[in-house]
């Protein structure tokens, strides 16, 4: 009997432990998001902010391919998808495809990053000073416009929607010019924001920020952005005052600006616009032939298109097109030396450009010496044409045209501006030109 | 059979109490073997229509004393015939016992701790014995050999790749997104059966950066872990019907296996060794090319090239090259197994070798186990051990989905057989100028291992309270432990066509992933039998369990290596990712069992649940259970039916759960990198907080009918399940941040029919017939969708794809026709499975044999559309696909393609395969006596096949393929897998 008891004393302990609380789970692989939107520390404040930025470049090449095929900078080779020389250039679209859905879910999910980021400033606990919250929403808030504006960017009159911070209750679809106007007074009191946001910020930026690291600085970048959204709109006299406290500077190098930065460490990723020359069907960038057929001669910015070349095996170099459903080029796009080279979000040249167009109609000197600027670095000596705001506007797409070729769609976007898409060069029966990007299936609208 | 245990209690205790009250006038002695030259130990000798009686000894010998001759002797046991003779003379006898056709007194789990007869039994519970498991032929893995053996599976393996990957459906679809695969308890001990794919494959196919997220690593899943060769049975509660008191894990159905144990008596020890080798099962063959075939597909030059390696003799058949390798097969498996009074145990070591079709894959697979049974406390207390040790490794090449050109099979798809791609006298491997990778290369060069170290260890300690004369109480207490770590190597060395610089490699790639598993099993439970003196009998159990999961994954992928190092730290970059998972379920069960003579036997359970994979860790989920079993057979007005000797009606619910995808409550960051400074993004899918588990709800009723005598007996069962909640990952708005979300938001029907037929239609002293026919069919249907309908598993409406749509079935196969609309291409569920099982047995001879019949069931074949892009395929000429008959098939395939039409990559997956067949010869012991004197029992060799014989329409090396690895709804889809194998072996068997 006593071993019986000792065994029945056993089973009480085994019920004890075994019928005791089952603890809550816990998600182990990663920051729940309402750890961050509930109360932000500082500690996450650097990784959001950095998480928005690296999430900024997700995707990013299938945008711009998807642009410039579109406006017919180049066409986009890829032998296992057809879809690239198919739909984009006949102009009939997928609402649920590659090309529409995958842009259009990064931007917005870089606009969830900042939201949350957001909503974690406005409950925070931790000891950040007024300036520090201040230059934190207006580095966040300036993000999320340029988000909103590259979405815009490809749906156009379709419109897009603004408040999207609770996924159980989306803000309504607004309007092209409603969501111009809000993309713009976001990045106003934006401004207002960094303003007010002192010496520094309370986080680290990546190395394509480098030149607008504190929040002064950083406010150039904005009235920079602000004055590309000016513009589209056509409210010159606000884009040129915006231009004057940006980073434009006219004596300044091209190149100055604000880029998204890559590399091949770890979870980082590589360049997307980048292929290697004379690359093979299977992933290859051809410049459009008019772009080279359309320019000035010894343009020096023809320097961006490479010509194919290949050893024709008795050492001579020899021309190497490249033939993809019916379409045959001889110039690789080239405006990265590697897959690690940083992709501008805005820099001077365009904001040069952007100053002559706001200039064109008020000031057409002021618009030609700026145009100078950029063809005198061109190599193709000043303007000589006639400055005519319909002369004027043609010289400023040309070189927009040229200056920013295969950079962000600009082609694509600025002749729709000019409503001249009807312009772009058609390659074969069928093909077409279209306006905007069809709204995402799963939007439901 | 319809005695009853209480009256033969009751004579062997009188016979026990008075012998001295029997008048011996004459001693009968013999012997009783069953059909293998065992002797069969505590069989029941009794004289006819007498209570005198006896049992066999040990040794199967019995003394039984009679008054007069001739009589009338009847002997019976557990699972064998009973056997009537008799006897005129003195002389010693040897009785031939042959094993039951259909067990009935058999015992089925019922309870946790309880188990029913299963002729009392209220649900088809399929028993798969020994002989069926691994007798026939050996399979290579354990779910493989449960193809076709009982009525309701659909088991499809999802590649011919060495070492499993199966997939195992019961009664259909149980959930969309969330687990499909049965839970499988082996000697009461949770066993996992994860597909983990931790190899980092994908970081060089680049397979999941199209349009489909699955990493198409092709894991093989880990109940492959498990020796076939140990198993004693295996049970499967195909429903929440059976299967309610397993409770929240329990929705997709439970594997109960039961190893082998070792029996009182003299020593035995069994070896056995087999050798074989596996062919593939159906070559494709080649394109036939000409010369102006040549020049048009490939481009200028081509042409020239075709016929001057015609000239020299040099064209290579790729597949031949590639797929064409015998692979050698050896098995060897030596047990130890016997016992004493109070101890018995079982012992047992394998080695299975297997090679693959393809050079340098295989799979190899030790297992060392040892079962204990120790009886003590006067019997009163039983402690039962099993420890299984299983080191496995399997080499799997390079196959399925890529998006870089670089799997084999995707590489062999556009190089035609003129492409010189054999390496240098120095072992320099050309670039294959027609792909993106040189196959040959890549098959001698890479290495994509798993290993697993594995073991398996419960304990049982059962232990009477008491036991009265109309009741006892017993107590069982359970713990198990399933602890393994799996490493997978994966190495693309730098000399790779694509994995070198100047062709955009990463100039060579090694990834080493580590997945270390820990689940944990407890479980107590008090069982009470009270019998009322009106033939009432109560069996009541209550109790508690718990389990605890621990995964912790950890996928390291260097590239840049530094020479042919493959250390990680060789290397220029390093990323390394980590997900873990802890889980804790607790839940009580507690069950009643009422059995009215044997006439009416109704149960009433429920199971309560708690998991901290819910929402709120502490609230308890209720799974009910309630069934009637009504054996006609056993009421006194049934004596008149003398051909039909049973008829039962039975009706049996039951609910289950399946719990959301772990991760499914939460919205948890992603981790980026942008210029050295880490960060935090969101996912893809927005969790759900508020989650509940899928709920099983399943009615099932059936007939049970025996004729003449238990020859003939057949089995019908009806059922419906509802899975309720189902728990979808279902598209969202993109503009949130979330491109989908899960929510409880469907419902989901299964309904189907289950027919079984066997009989033993020849039984003699020299050959034995005995036949077994299944067939079963299942449909499913969406009832209730709260999100808009929505593909997943494919590859879009262009290529095909299932979808998810209120009032469709849940496999539907959808795509774009000639026209551009949605219509409906095929479904994955088949119209109906038959199998055909026969055992002939001659003399020293044993035949048998298992046809699979699969009728309808579609895949969704892309590896033909790929051939015809690479110009490869073998029917790229053929004209019978257009229905116009204008384009070769390879044109129509590709213009069907380009004009986003479907309808051509939906294929017919029916099939007819000899799935398995043996033959054996058991040498007969005089020549055994002879030749060996006793140190040999038993000698047996024989032949064995697997899928020998494949009768199929589908365009490709075999209907059984799955793209997307075993979990899942979307199995079916094929993109260039490792092809299937047949399989040829020879048997030897040696008894000491």
């Amino acid at each position: 009997m006593k071993n019986i008891k000792i065994y029945l004393v056993a089973v009480l302990i085994g019920l004890v432990t075994v019928s005791c609380e089952v603890e809550d789970g816990q998600n182990l692989n990663g920051p729940t998001t309402d750890s961050v939107s509930s109360d932000l520390s500082r500690g996450e404040l650097d990784v959001a902010m950095a998480g928005a930025l690296s999430d900024m470049r997700v995707f990013l090449g299938t945008q711009v391919d998807a642009q410039a095929v579109a406006g017919r900078e180049y066409w986009r080779f890829q032998s296992s998808d057809p879809r690239w020389t198919g739909d984009l250039l006949t102009g009939i679209l997928d609402n649920n495809t590659f090309y529409t859905t995958n842009p259009y879910a990064s931007r917005y999910a870089t606009i969830k990053d900042i939201n949350l980021l957001l909503e974690g400033l406005e409950n925070t606990t931790a000891d950040f000073s007024a300036e520090e919250i201040a230059a934190s929403k207006g580095f966040a808030n300036t993000l999320k416009a340029h988000e909103l504006l590259m979405v815009l960017n490809q749906q156009y009159q379709n419109g897009i929607r603004i408040d999207v911070s609770d996924p159980d209750n989306l803000g309504e679809f607004v309007d092209y010019n409603t969501a111009l106007t809000e993309v713009f007074n976001l990045l106003s009191s934006a401004a207002s924001d960094l303003s007010n946001g002192g010496g520094s910020f309370p986080f680290m930026v990546p190395s394509g920020f480098a030149s607008v690291a504190t929040p002064s600085s950083f406010l150039t970048f904005n009235r920079a952005l602000a004055a590309r959204v000016e513009v589209y709109r056509g409210n010159y006299a606000s884009a040129n005052s915006l231009l004057q406290n940006s980073f434009m500077d006219l004596a300044g190098d091209l190149y100055n600006g604000v880029y998204y930065s890559f590399s091949l460490t770890g979870a980082d990723l590589p360049n997307p616009l980048f292929f290697s020359l004379n690359a093979s069907g299977a992933n290859a960038r051809i410049v459009h032939p008019s772009f080279i057929e359309d320019a000035e001669a010894n343009d020096a910015r023809l320097s961006k298109a490479v010509e194919r070349m290949i050893d024709d095996g008795n050492g001579n170099m020899v021309p190497n097109p490249l033939t993809q459903s019916n379409l045959t080029g001889f110039y690789d796009v080239f405006i990265y030396e590697s897959n690690i080279d940083p992709v501008a979000i805005i820099r001077n040249e365009e904001l040069i450009l952007l100053y002559a167009e706001a200039n064109h109609i008020s000031s057409p000197s002021t618009a030609v010496s700026a145009i100078n600027v950029i063809r005198n670095a061109a190599g193709i000596g000043p303007y000589t044409g006639g400055t005519s705001p319909a002369e004027l506007v043609n010289e400023i797409l040309t070189q927009r045209r040229y200056s920013l070729f295969a950079e962000g769609g600009h082609r694509w976007i600025d002749l729709r501006r000019f409503n001249r898409l009807n312009e772009l060069p058609l390659d074969r029966s069928g093909d077409g030109t279209f306006e905007q990007f069809p709204t995402p299936l799963t939007e439901n609208q | 059979m319809k005695q009853k245990n209480s009256t033969r209690r009751t004579f062997l205790f009188l016979l026990f109490l008075f012998p001295c009250l029997v008048f011996a006038q004459t001693s009968l002695k013999g012997k009783i073997l069953d059909k293998n030259g065992d002797t069969v130990p505590f069989a029941n000798v009794i004289e006819k229509g007498t209570t005198n009686g006896t049992t066999t000894d040990i040794d199967g010998k019995f003394t039984i004393d009679v008054p007069n001759l001739p009589a009338t002797l009847v002997f019976s046991s557990l699972g064998y015939e009973t056997v009537e003779q008799v006897v005129n003379t003195a002389a010693p006898m040897t009785i031939n016992f042959v094993e039951s056709a259909q067990a009935l007194d058999e015992v089925v789990v019922t309870g946790l701790a309880t188990s029913v007869k299963r002729s009392n039994s209220a649900n088809a519970v399929a028993s798969i014995s020994a002989e069926d498991i691994s007798g026939r032929t050996p399979p290579q893995t354990l779910d493989g050999a449960l193809a076709g053996k009982f009525a309701g599976a659909l088991v499809t393996k999802s590649s011919g790749a060495p070492g499993g990957g199966i997939s195992v459906k019961l009664r259909g679809v149980t959930s969309i997104n969330g687990n499909s695969q049965p839970l499988y308890i082996v000697d009461g001990v949770y066993v996992n059966n994860s597909s983990v794919s931790a190899a980092g494959l994908n970081a060089v196919s680049g397979a999941a950066s199209g349009g489909n997220p699955s990493s198409q690593d092709n894991p093989s899943n880990r109940i492959a872990d498990i020796n076939p060769d140990d198993i004693e049975s295996i049970e499967v509660l195909k429903g929440a019907s059976a299967a309610a008191i397993y409770g929240s894990r329990a929705a997709a159905g439970v594997i109960l296996i039961t190893t082998k144990k070792g029996k009182r008596g003299e020593t035995k020890v069994s070896l056995s060794q087999e050798v074989g080798f596996n062919t593939m099962l159906n070559p494709l063959g080649q394109r036939t090319y000409t010369r102006d075939i040549a020049e048009a597909a490939f481009g200028p030059g081509n042409g020239a090239l075709f016929a001057e390696a015609q000239a020299n003799g040099t064209l290579t058949n790729f597949e031949k090259e590639i797929y064409g390798e015998e692979g050698f097969i050896n098995n060897t498996s030596v047990n130890v197994s016997g016992g004493s009074e109070n101890t018995s145990f079982y012992a047992g070591f394998s080695n299975s070798e297997e090679d693959g079709i393809v050079k340098n894959t295989g799979y190899n697979r030790k297992s060392v186990r040892l079962n204990v049974e120790h009886k003590f406390l006067d019997k009163r207390a039983k402690i039962s051990v099993s420890s299984n040790y299983i080191n496995s490794n399997a080499d799997r090449g390079f196959f399925n989905n890529d998006n870089t050109g670089t799997t084999i099979g995707v590489s062999l798809t556009s190089t035609p057989p003129w492409a010189q791609l054999f390496p240098d006298e120095n072992g320099n491997y050309p670039d294959n100028p027609y792909g993106g990778s040189n196959p040959l290369q890549t098959r001698d060069l890479i290495t994509n291992r798993e290993t697993v170290n594995r073991f398996i260890t419960g304990a049982t300690l059962d232990f009477n309270i008491y036991d009265a004369e109309n009741s006892s109480l017993k107590l069982q207490l359970r713990a198990g432990v399933d602890y393994y770590q799996l490493v997978t190597k994966a190495i693309f060395p730098k000399e790779l066509q694509f994995q070198k610089i100047s062709n955009g490699g990463l100039n060579g790639l090694s990834a080493l992933g580590s997945a270390e598993n820990k689940d944990a099993n407890y479980s107590a439970f008090l069982v009470h039998d009270f019998n009322t003196d009106n033939d009432l009998a109560f069996t009541t159990q209550v109790g508690i369990t718990k389990q605890t999961f621990s995964v912790n994954i950890v996928r390291n992928i260097a590239t840049n290596l530094i020479g042919t190092e493959t250390n990680l730290d060789q290397s220029g970059n390093v990323s390394v990712s980590q997900n873990r998972l802890e889980q804790e379920d607790a839940g009580f069960f507690a069950q009643e069992e009422i059995n009215y003579q044997n006439k009416f036997i109704a149960t009433l359970g429920v199971r309560g649940d708690k998991s901290s994979n819910n929402g709120d860790a502490n609230k308890l989920f209720y799974y009910p259970k309630a069934s009637l079993a009504v054996n006609f057979h056993e009421f006194d007005f049934w004596n008149n039916f003398e051909t039909m000797n049973q008829f039962k009606i039975r009706g049996a619910y039951g609910e289950a759960g399946n719990f959301a995808p772990n991760g499914a409550l939460f919205t948890a960051y992603g981790s980026s990198l942008i210029d050295g400074l880490p960060g935090i993004v969101v996912p893809v899918t927005l969790g759900d907080p508020t989650i509940v588990p899928e709920r099983q709800k399943e009615l099932e009723f059936g007939v049970d009918a025996g004729f003449f005598n238990n020859r003939l007996n057949l089995e019908a069962t009806y059922y419906n399940k509802n899975v309720d909640d189902l728990v979808l990952l279902a598209n969202n708005e993109p503009s949130s941040g979330f491109g989908s979300r899960w929510a409880n938001s469907g419902n989901l029907e299964n309904r189907g029919i289950e027919l079984s037929l066997n009989a033993d239609v020849v039984r003699s002293d020299n050959f034995n017939w005995s036949t077994t026919i299944l067939y079963f069919k299942n449909e499913s249907e969406i009832t209730r969708l709260d999100v808009e309908p929505f593909n997943l598993g494919g590859f879009g409406q262009g290529l095909g794809t299932f979808r998810i749509e209120e009032g469709e079935s849940a496999t539907q196969i959808v795509g774009n026709n000639a026209d551009g609309d949605l219509v409906v291409l095929g479904n994955a569920e088949p119209d109906f499975q038959m199998t055909f099982t026969n055992n002939f047995n001659y003399k020293n001879f044993d035949l048998s044999f298992l046809w699979h019949w699969k009728k309808g069931g579609d895949n969704i074949n892309l590896s033909s559309l790929l051939t015809d892009f690479g110009q490869t395929s073998f029917d790229y000429d053929g004209t019978n696909l257009d229905p116009s008959g204008a384009m070769s098939n390879g044109d129509y395939r590709v213009n069907a393609f380009l004009s986003g039409n479907a309808t051509p990559f939906v294929e017919d997956a029916s099939y007819l395969r000899l799935r398995e067949i043996g033959l054996f010869y058991t040498v007969p012991s005089k020549l055994i006596k002879s030749a060996f004197k006793d140190y040999v029992s038993n000698f047996k060799i024989g032949f064995s096949g697997n899928n020998l014989i494949n009768i199929f329409d589908y365009n490709s090396y075999d209907p059984e393929v799955s793209n997307f690895g075993s979990n899942g709804l979307s199995s079916g889809v094929e993109v260039t897998p490792f092809p299937s194998s047949k399989r040829y072996l020879f048997h030897l068997a040696v008894d000491f």
